[in-house]
């Protein structure tokens, strides 16, 4: 299950609803894990186990205080997810553009 | 002809000079396919798809610039002329290996043209990414707008 792809942990750490929750809660700011777990109905462990998921696909960094960890996000992650995104928007985008002239094509050759 | 690039997320509308049923069957039928996959500067020389729900297809795009790379999935909903919902994943490449799902929908509009609405998301999953705790969309527009916000704190 292990991966060395960044790209692909990161989006695999994404791909559940209470990791991307605690990110929306991060995106307001740092917060301790007990501050994350509380709109969750899961344990404290739990909560921890997630945040270890995350730490480890780099969407999120703890601080280094021994009582109080705060959680942030960290942005270059993010910034792979934004440019893989992309990656696939100029693919599409230029392929459509391609089946625009093919329809064209097709449509000249009926009229023929 | 238009073309809508939401900021947030992998959703493509646009408008074809084409009937809906045409519109399917560019997807649907191996000889179309290969006439338009890839940008300018790609063609598609192989495709194989075996078009039924559970049914996997596989096909590879070649350029002179990045030569050959290989893509497949499978076909999860087949409802024509309205919709198509199929996995997708490149085997090599910078978006290598991370599966994700595309939902088309066709909508013909009464002067016979068709609007395709494309959307594609990393969650290959469909109860994943219909899930209502904490959405695609919204989460990465609140990254978006986190990401941003660092970017302006280190300049």
């Amino acid at each position: 299950m292990q991966t060395t792809d960044p790209l692909s942990t990161t989006l695999a750490a994404l791909a559940d609803p209470t990791r991307r929750a605690i990110l929306e809660r991060l995106s307001r700011g740092p917060a301790s894990v007990s501050e994350i777990a509380e709109p969750f109905d899961i344990s404290l462990p739990a909560v921890s186990k997630h945040l270890k998921v995350l730490e480890n696909a780099g969407l999120i960094s703890r601080g280094r205080e021994a009582q109080w960890r705060p959680c942030q996000l960290e942005a270059d992650a993010l910034k792979r997810v934004d440019d893989w995104l992309e990656h696939y928007r100029r693919f599409w985008t230029g392929s459509f553009d391609k089946m625009d002239a093919y329809i064209a094509k097709l449509k000249k050759e009926k009229r023929k | 002809m238009s073309a809508t690039l939401a900021d947030d997320e992998l959703l493509i509308t646009r408008t074809f000079d084409a009937p809906a049923s045409l519109m399917f069957s560019l997807w649907s039928d191996v000889n179309h396919f290969q006439k338009w996959m890839g940008p300018e500067g790609f063609e598609c020389p192989n495709m194989e798809m075996d078009f039924r729900v559970g049914g996997e297809y596989r096909g590879m795009i070649r350029s002179e610039k990045y030569g050959d790379t290989w893509f497949g999935g499978v076909y999860r909903e087949i409802d024509p002329p309205k919709r198509l919902v199929f996995t997708w994943m490149w085997d090599t490449g910078p978006a290598a290996e991370v599966e994700t799902l595309v939902t088309i929908q066709f909508r013909e509009e009464a002067d016979g043209r068709t609007t395709m609405t494309f959307h594609q998301s990393p969650f290959a999953s469909v109860e994943r990414r219909d899930s209502h705790v904490g959405g695609w969309t919204s989460l990465f527009n609140k990254l978006a707008a986190y990401a941003a916000k660092q970017q302006e704190q280190r300049v």
